[in-house]
C-alpha cells in the first residue's frame, strides 16, 4: 500500500528543476542523509528531463510504499510520449546518444536502489525506489500531513511558475472585470433610458405648471375685466335709482318707492359680489396698496360697532365687543384690517341665530402681532370642510346658507387680505358649537421686498403733491388733516434725506419745512432746494419753533410761519405760491347720456356753467368755440375715442392748457393712464357713488387749480 | 530570461553559480562565457558550484563542453567548490568531467591557474 505524498507535472524546462528540487526536499522530510538527497534529486532530474526532451512534458510523482520500517520511498514519472524505441540497448549500456539518453537512465538506474521502465507507443512509465533509512519513523498518518505541509510550506521556488500562476490569475480577474463592466454599461445605458424619460416626464409637469399658471392669470384678468365691465350698467342703474328715490324727476307712489327699493337692494347686492371679486382679482395680480397708518384697536372697534349696527336685524343675536386694554398702536393699513373684520362679523352674524357674536384682541405671545379672534354661537364648520371655506367661492350646504346668500368671496378675500398684510387668518370650529375665526396682524406692516423707496407716497393725480418736512407724526397728521379736501397731497419726509428723495420723486408742488427734525437741521436742505436749477422755482413754507424768520428768507424760504399753525394761512400761501384759478365754464364730452346727465348732477353744487357734447367732433369744436376752463371727457365714445379728443385738445393753442378731467368707467392700463397723465388729464372713475364721485371731481377740479378748496 | 553573472577578477573570469539552472540557462551561461573570454582575452575561467546540491547529467556535460571550449579559446577552467555528495553522484552517473580541473574553493582555484599560466603561484611575472 503506497501514500502519495505530492505530484507535479513537467510542462516546461523550469519544471525539471522544480521536479529535482521537491525530490530533494521529500528525501530530506524522509530522513534520507546528505548524498541520497543528492543522488535521489540527480536521478529524478534525468528522468524528468528525459520526459520533457523526448515526450513534450509529463508527471511527476511522489510516493511512500509500505506501513512498517523500512519503507520504500518511490518516484514515478510518466509520460506520454511516443516510447524509447531502443530500450533493450539503452539498458544493456550501449546505446549512447549525443544528447545523453543513454547515461540518463543507466546514470539513474545505478543512483537508486530498484528502477523499473515500462515504455510502449503509448508513452513511458519509469520508477525509481529508494529504501528509506533504517531506523527512520514510518511515514503515516500525522507525518505524512505534517510532510505535505511542510512541502506546502516551502512551494515554489519557481519564479516563472508563480509569475504563471499569477499571470492566470489576473487572465481571470480581467475577465470578470470585463464581465462586470459589460454589466455596468449595460446598467449604465439603462439608467440612461430611465434619465431619459424623467427628463421627458420633467418638460411635461413644467409645461402642465405653466398651462395651470396661464389659466390662473388668465382667470385674475377675466374677473378683473368682467367686474369692471358689471360695474359701469349697475353704477347707473344704482345712480338712477338714487334719482327716482331723491325724487328727482318727480314723486313716486309708494307702490313705486317699494320697487324702487328693491332694485337697489338687488344692485347693491350684486355691486358688492362685483366688488369683492375686484377686489380678489387685484390681491392675485398683486395690485393692492398698502397704506400703513398709526391707530389702535379701540378706535377700530368703536367704527366697526358703527358699521355694523345695521346687520344687528336679529334680537336674539347680540354683538359684543371685548375692550381691547393694553394693546399698543398698530402700524398697518386700518382699511384692510377693517376690511377682514367686517367680513368676519358679517359672517359671524349671518350664521348666528341666536346667541352672541364676540369680537376681541389680544396681543400674540410672540409679542409682535394682534390676534383679533371673531367667535359665534353659530352652525358650526366641519373640519372637513374648513379648506373650502377659504377657497373662492366655497360656500356650503346648509339651510341657513341657503336662506343668508353671500357672494362667497369674503373669506377668500379675507385671508388673502390678512396674508399681504404679513399675517394669517384661521378658523377654529365644532359644528353646532361655533367657529372662532383668528386674523393675526403684525402690530407693525414691513414692507415684504427691500429697495422700496424710502418716502410712502402714491401718486395722486388729482392732487397737488406738497412736500412736508416733519418729524413728528402728530404734526404730520395735523397737516393731513388741514390739507385733505384742499386738492393739496402730503408727501411726508421725516428725515432730510428722505425729503431729498421726495423732491426727485414726487416732483412737489410746494414744500413746507421743519426746521429742527430729529438730530438734524434744515437749513442746508433749504439752501439746497434754492441753489439747485431743478428745485429752485419750488416755493418753500418754513414753519418751525425757531424764530429766526430773517435767516430763512436770506435762504430764500418764499414763507416763515411760527408753530402752532393756521390752516387758513397754510391753505391760502399754499394757493398763493402754487397759482391755481377758479373755475367758470365745463364742458362734458360723453356719448352716453346717462353719464352726462350723472356728470351734470354731480356738478350742480359747483358754481359753473355747464355745456355738453354727445361726441368726439362735437366735443372738439365746442372746445374751440366755447373756450371752456375744464373739460369733463368720456374715454369711449363712438366717433373717436377720449385719447384722440385730448390729443387733438393738447395739439390746438386755445386748449393747449385746458384741464381735461377723464371720467372713466372702464379699467384703466397702466400705460393707458400714464398716457392720459402725460397729457396732462386728472382722471375720475364713474363708479363711485354720487358722495364719493363729487369729492372726487372736486378734488379733481381743485388738483387741476380750478376752484379753491372753500368753494 | 535570466542570465548567470559573470565577474572579471584581474585576468581571470569568475562564474558563481547561485541558482538551481535549468538547462536553457546552462546553455546560455556557456555562450556568455565564451563571448567574455573573447573580449576580455582572458585565460583563466573559475566555476564556482559550491551551491548547487545537484549535477544531472545534462549540467555536468555543460560544464565540460564550457571547459573544451575555453581550452580551444586559450583559457583553463578551474570547477571550485563541489560538494561531496555532488561529487560522488557524478561518479556514480559514470560522468567523468574529461578535461576538467578542479579545486576546493576559489583562492586555491586562482593558484592552480596562476600556476598553470605563469609558472608561479603568486601571479608575479
Amino acid at each position: 500500500m503506497s501514500s502519495p505524498i505530492l505530484s507535479l507535472a513537467i510542462r516546461h524546462e523550469h519544471d525539471v528543476v522544480a521536479a529535482r528540487q521537491r525530490a530533494r526536499q521529500i528525501a530530506a522530510l524522509l530522513d534520507f542523509d546528505a548524498q541520497d538527497q543528492t543522488r535521489i534529486a540527480t536521478a529524478v532530474s534525468e528522468i524528468a528531463r528525459n520526459a520533457f526532451t523526448y515526450a513534450g512534458g509529463g508527471t511527476v510523482e511522489f510516493l511512500v510504499d509500505g506501513k512498517t520500517s523500512p519503507q520504500i520511498f518511490v518516484v514515478r514519472v510518466s509520460d506520454r510520449g511516443p516510447g524509447i524505441a531502443d530500450l533493450a540497448r539503452v539498458l544493456d549500456g550501449q546505446y549512447q546518444s549525443a544528447t545523453g539518453m543513454g547515461l540518463g537512465i543507466m546514470g539513474a538506474r545505478r543512483l537508486m536502489d530498484h528502477f523499473s521502465i515500462d515504455s510502449s507507443a503509448r508513452g513511458t512509465v519509469v520508477s525509481l525506489k529508494k529504501i528509506c533509512p533504517r531506523g527512520a519513523s514510518v511515514v503515516a498518518g500525522p507525518r505524512l500531513a505534517r510532510i505535505a505541509d511542510e512541502l506546502g510550506r516551502r512551494k515554489p521556488e519557481n519564479p516563472l511558475e508563480e509569475i504563471q500562476q499569477q499571470n492566470q490569475e489576473l487572465v481571470r480577474t480581467l475577465e470578470e472585470l470585463r464581465a462586470r463592466q459589460d454589466d455596468l454599461v449595460r446598467l449604465n445605458s439603462e439608467l440612461e433610458d430611465t434619465n431619459r424619460g424623467v427628463v421627458a416626464l420633467y418638460a411635461e409637469l413644467d409645461e402642465k405648471a405653466d398651462h395651470l399658471r396661464r389659466a390662473d392669470e388668465l382667470k385674475s384678468r377675466f374677473l378683473s375685466n368682467m367686474s369692471h365691465e358689471f360695474r359701469t350698467p349697475l353704477n347707473a342703474i344704482r345712480a338712477l335709482t338714487e334719482v327716482l328715490l331723491r325724487r328727482v324727476d318727480g314723486g313716486l307712489t309708494p307702490e313705486q318707492e317699494v320697487e324702487v327699493g328693491y332694485i337697489r337692494k338687488a344692485t347693491d347686492q350684486l355691486s358688492e359680489l362685483v366688488e369683492d371679486l375686484l377686489d380678489l382679482a387685484k390681491v392675485e395680480a398683486g395690485k393692492i396698496s398698502i397704506r400703513p397708518v398709526e391707530f389702535d384697536v379701540t378706535s377700530l372697534f368703536s367704527s366697526l360697532r358703527g358699521m355694523l349696527r345695521p346687520l344687528l336685524v336679529n334680537e336674539l343675536v347680540s354683538l359684543v365687543f371685548e375692550n381691547p386694554s393694553g394693546l399698543p398702536p398698530l402700524n398697518t393699513d386700518e382699511g384692510k384690517v377693517s376690511q377682514i373684520l367686517r367680513n368676519l362679523l358679517s359672517n359671524a352674524l349671518k350664521f348666528t341665530e341666536r346667541g352672541e357674536v364676540r369680537v376681541s384682541a389680544t396681543l400674540a405671545s410672540s409679542g409682535d402681532a394682534v390676534v383679533f379672534s371673531v367667535a359665534d354661537a353659530g352652525i358650526g364648520i366641519a373640519p372637513d370642510d374648513q379648506d373650502r371655506i377659504f377657497q373662492e367661492f366655497g360656500q356650503l350646504d346648509n339651510p341657513i346658507q341657503r336662506r343668508v346668500r353671500g357672494t362667497g368671496l369674503g373669506l377668500p378675500l379675507s385671508r388673502k387680505l390678512a396674508t399681504l398684510l404679513g399675517g394669517s387668518l384661521t378658523v377654529q370650529s365644532e359644528p353646532g358649537v361655533g367657529s372662532t375665526f383668528h386674523a393675526t396682524i403684525p402690530l407693525v406692516y414691513t414692507v415684504p421686498e427691500p429697495g422700496v423707496p424710502a418716502v410712502e407716497w402714491e401718486a395722486d393725480p388729482l392732487r397737488v403733491p406738497i412736500l412736508v418736512v416733519e418729524d413728528s407724526p402728530e404734526e404730520m397728521l395735523v397737516y393731513e388733516k388741514f390739507l385733505k379736501g384742499s386738492g393739496f397731497q402730503v408727501v411726508r419726509a421725516m428725515t432730510t434725506r428722505q425729503a431729498r428723495h421726495a423732491l426727485v420723486q414726487a416732483r412737489p408742488a410746494a414744500v413746507v419745512l421743519d426746521i429742527l427734525l430729529r438730530g438734524e437741521d434744515t437749513w442746508t436742505l433749504l439752501a439746497d432746494i434754492k441753489s439747485d436749477p431743478a428745485t429752485r422755482d419750488i416755493p418753500v413754507l418754513i414753519v418751525s419753533t425757531v424764530d429766526d424768520e430773517a435767516k430763512g428768507m436770506t435762504l430764500g424760504a418764499d414763507a416763515y410761519a411760527m408753530k402752532p399753525l393756521e390752516r387758513r394761512w397754510l391753505i391760502e400761501r399754499l394757493r398763493r405760491l402754487t397759482g391755481r384759478q377758479p373755475v367758470r365754464r365745463v364742458l362734458v364730452i360723453d356719448d352716453d347720456e346717462i353719464s352726462r346727465y350723472l356728470v351734470r348732477g354731480y356738478l350742480d353744487d359747483l358754481p359753473c356753467q355747464i355745456t355738453e357734447a354727445c361726441g368726439g367732433e362735437e366735443g372738439l369744436r365746442r372746445a374751440r368755440s366755447d373756450t371752456p376752463d375744464a373739460i369733463f371727457l368720456d374715454l369711449v365714445m363712438p366717433d373717436l375715442s377720449g385719447f384722440e379728443v385730448l390729443e387733438r385738445l393738447r395739439a390746438e393753442a386755445a386748449t393747449r392748457s385746458t384741464p381735461v378731467v377723464v371720467v372713466t368707467s372702464q379699467p384703466l392700463a397702466d400705460a393707458e393712464r400714464r398716457r392720459l397723465e402725460a397729457l396732462g388729464a386728472a382722471i375720475v372713475s364713474k363708479g363711485a357713488d354720487r358722495d364719493s364721485a363729487l369729492a372726487h371731481i372736486r378734488s379733481a377740479l381743485v388738483g387741476a387749480g380750478l376752484v379753491t378748496p372753500d368753494a | 530570461m535570466d542570465r548567470i553573472p559573470i565577474l572579471r577578477m584581474s585576468e581571470f573570469l569568475l562564474v558563481t553559480i547561485q541558482v538551481d539552472m535549468h538547462d536553457r540557462l546552462a546553455m546560455a551561461l556557456q555562450e556568455d562565457l565564451t563571448d567574455q573570454i573573447v573580449r576580455h582575452r582572458s585565460h583563466g575561467v573559475l566555476i564556482d558550484i559550491s551551491t548547487l546540491e545537484v549535477v544531472d547529467s545534462f549540467i555536468g556535460r555543460m560544464i565540460g563542453n564550457i571547459a573544451g571550449m575555453s581550452r580551444i579559446l586559450d583559457a583553463e577552467t578551474v570547477v571550485v567548490g563541489m560538494r561531496p555528495a555532488v561529487a560522488i553522484t557524478l561518479v556514480e552517473l559514470g560522468l567523468s568531467l574529461p578535461g576538467v580541473r578542479t579545486a576546493l574553493d576559489v583562492d586555491k582555484g586562482m593558484q592552480l591557474l596562476r600556476t598553470s599560466l605563469h609558472g608561479t603561484s603568486n601571479g608575479a611575472s
